[in-house]
């Protein structure tokens, strides 16, 4: 299937030397053509539907990385909190987003702006947000270009000329205070979003909208979707579950199924102690909250679920990352990160578990996760009052919400893991949800290095679906972003102090650097443009997990600037 | 009406008195809490704690608040109307009681374990 496919192409990209296809034909963006992917594009968030995060192009590889150099820069401006997007390339044309949902269209081959498109946000709401105004990249398809917006807009613009297309409010930001921050994902004449929400005291919207004409064809609530879930809220607490989908997950074309995660429910601490079931602030398992959940994409319809923590308990969402679609032995899996930093591996048929393990060494909220059936074992429940022993990982994650890689000609998983704990002191709240929505956490709390250690990140070459560890590489501040592979057996890093780093992905060896200038915690890409292969990589840091370095790990944290971003693309001489 | 005697005098001047020493009396979707002032404690394990590390008295994702050198006016004005990009505008959640119960909280803010 696909993944025998890309590791043909990779193998042929290898022995011939060049992909990059001649005169670029103009495919239309649609369903098949980012399911098979296309060489020269990065169509999809996740790259195309399989998730890889992967590139088959070789023209930059060990060979002449080192001569690797910047080919153009583009600023988008007023870059709040920094720039956090996936850009899209298609046909030599440059896709992204900046802060406040900014979309620009540029040359691939020389950053020229063929067009942007800035739209009019709610300011007022704006300043009321949390986590605003990040955007973390459009969709593209059939001629269109999707993005969200935190004030619950998702907008349809015209491919060539930026002009909207269709802007359809999908929720009543002003009231639930969330919208969209992630990137939405087309397929089918369909543009999938999901909301914010873990937080924020509602039920985690995720949408379906049809691409065409921008009309809603579903809702699917994370918080109690259906009969089912709702009886795993105690004391109707699904009014006020959390929930939400706000990463994009990717589609399965053969079964015509949406895969999404789903995050965390709200309160992120509760004081149920061990009988979480029974008592507490949510009591029960709070479906379909931290789960990935597979919906008919024409329908909105659930299909199947795994929730990967019952009654998530530490804000360790499902919503994170990427859902890699490989094949092996003839069977066919889905390889997905919670954010608690361990890695799920599923049956793609209907997300039975079939392991489950480790990235990160600290991890001390549950003792382990079954790898056969996926129960948590020694899951630590707390009651009101400060928590003993400090809870690892810290709120930020075991990963970012940031994507892994997959690279077929290598056959492993690249991926980051952060190595932090938490000490923390649980409080019995009350959502509010008059005038305005508030975030409902249930605790407070302080980031702490590891028992015995310091916190540090980690870049880990992982046999996707044992968890064999190949090799490592340490940084002494964890990097955030998006990592990327290629075909020409590299593995491209972009740092929190802004350095981005490509390793030989067989080895690990570092064979080239370059600074960007402010820290990274979005997306990096590979695309071909007339001919060429160019790297482009967003650099920007001012996230919620960013916020914290500053204060923990002093320079270049304390004086790098949380309100800028710059693209920087990269190519060959 | 005869004129109001001293002791009538004293009574009005009690209730204007009592009335004032009242706390604002919340207007629907004023005080989160429905009380006549937030209680703070609630209020930073719910909401303000995401960014001000343990309770307020460690520098985190939002600076550090206990022993702050800000005034009360620039501690209610960012309270109210936030910081682009950094902290968010809370005026529409908050009373005036409300602000006032915080910033108290703050400046009573202690090391753990002290008071």
């Amino acid at each position: 299937m696909f993944g025998k496919a890309a590791s043909v192409t990779g193998m042929l990209s290898l022995a011939i030397g060049i992909t990059i296809s001649g005169p670029a034909l103009a495919q239309p963006v649609d369903t098949a053509l980012i399911d098979t992917g296309s060489a020269n594009d990065w169509l999809t968030y996740h790259g195309s539907y399989k998730s890889y995060h992967y590139s088959p192009l070789d023209q930059i590889n060990t060979g002449n990385v080192r001569d690797l150099q910047v080919a153009w820069i583009h600023v988008p401006g007023r870059s709040t909190r920094g720039l956090q997007s996936m850009p899209l390339a298609a046909d030599g044309v440059l896709y992204y987003t900046g802060s406040h949902s900014r979309t620009f269209a540029l040359d691939g081959a020389t950053g020229k702006v063929i067009w942007s498109y800035i739209p009019e946000l709610d300011e007022a709401l704006v300043a009321r947000q949390t986590h605003s105004p990040y955007n973390r990249g459009a969709a593209i398809g059939e001629g269109k270009v999707f993005v969200g917006t935190v004030d619950g807009r998702l907008i349809a613009l015209d491919m060539k000329t930026g002009k909207p297309a269709w802007d359809t409010k999908l929720i009543n930001s002003q009231k639930l205070t969330v919208g969209f921050t992630g990137a939405p994902l087309y397929a089918k004449g369909v543009v999938v979003i999901g909301a914010q929400g873990g937080e924020w005291p509602y039920r985690g919207p995720i949408f379906g909208v049809d691409a065409a004409t921008g009309q809603k064809k579903w809702e699917f609530l994370t918080v109690g979707g259906t009969d089912d879930a709702l009886k795993t809220w105690g004391n109707e607490s699904w009014r006020t579950g959390g929930g939400g989908g706000w990463m994009p997950g990717t589609f399965d074309t053969a079964s015509n199924t949406i895969w999404w995660g789903t995050a965390n429910p709200a309160p992120l601490y509760d004081w149920s102690g061990p009988d979480y079931k029974t008592s507490g602030a949510r009591p029960g398992d709070n479906l379909y909250t931290t789960s990935v959940i597979g919906l008919d994409i024409d329908t909105g319809q659930l299909k199947f679920y795994h929730q990967e923590l019952p009654h998530d308990a530490w804000d360790f969402d499902s919503a994170v990352g990427e859902f890699v679609m490989l094949d092996r032995d003839g069977k066919h899996y889905v390889i997905h990160p919670n954010k608690s930093g361990f890695i799920f591996v599923y049956d793609r048929a209907d997300a039975k578990v079939e392991n489950v393990w480790p990235l990160v060494k600290n991890i001390n909220f549950v003792k382990t996760i079954d790898p056969k059936t996926g129960e948590l074992i020694g899951r630590r429940d707390f009651q009101a009052g400060k928590v003993a022993e400090p809870l690892c990982p810290h709120i930020s994650g075991g990963v970012s919400w940031n994507s892994g890689s997959y690279n077929p000609a290598t056959g492993m998983y690249y991926k980051l893991g952060q190595e932090w704990c938490m000490t923390l002191e649980v409080v019995k709240t009350t959502p509010i949800t008059e005038p305005q929505a508030q975030l409902n956490l249930g605790a407070v709390f302080k980031i702490a290095p590891p028992p015995g250690g310091e916190i540090y990140g980690h870049l880990d070459a992982r046999d996707p679906i044992t968890g064999a560890k190949k090799w490592e590489v340490r940084f002494p501040e964890p990097p955030l972003g998006s990592v990327m592979s290629t075909a020409g057996n590299l593995v491209f890093v972009p740092d929190s102090r802004g350095t981005v780093h490509a390793y030989t992905a067989t080895t690990g060896a570092e064979l080239w650097n370059h600074g960007d200038g402010l820290g990274h915690q979005g997306g990096i890409i590979s695309y071909a443009a007339g001919g060429k292969q160019y790297v482009a990589v967003v650099a920007g840091f001012g996230g919620m997990a960013a916020d914290d370095y500053a204060p923990t790990f002093g320079e270049p944290y304390k004086s790098m600037p949380r309100d800028e971003g710059v693209l920087v693309v990269y190519s060959l001489k | 009406m005869p004129t109001p005697g001293f002791r009538t005098w004293l009574w009005v001047a009690g209730l204007i008195v009592a009335v004032s020493a009242m706390p604002a009396r919340t207007q629907p979707g004023n005080s989160p809490s429905g009380q006549s002032a937030v209680d703070v404690q609630t209020l930073f394990a719910s909401t303000c704690g995401f960014c001000h590390s343990d309770g307020g008295r460690a520098a985190g994702k939002g600076p550090q608040l206990m022993n702050t050198t800000r005034t009360d006016e620039f501690l209610r004005d960012r309270i109210k109307n936030g910081k682009e990009g950094a902290m968010p505008a809370f005026g529409q959640m908050l009373s005036d009681a409300d602000i006032d119960a915080i910033i108290k909280y703050i400046r009573e803010l202690k090391p753990e374990g002290q008071g």
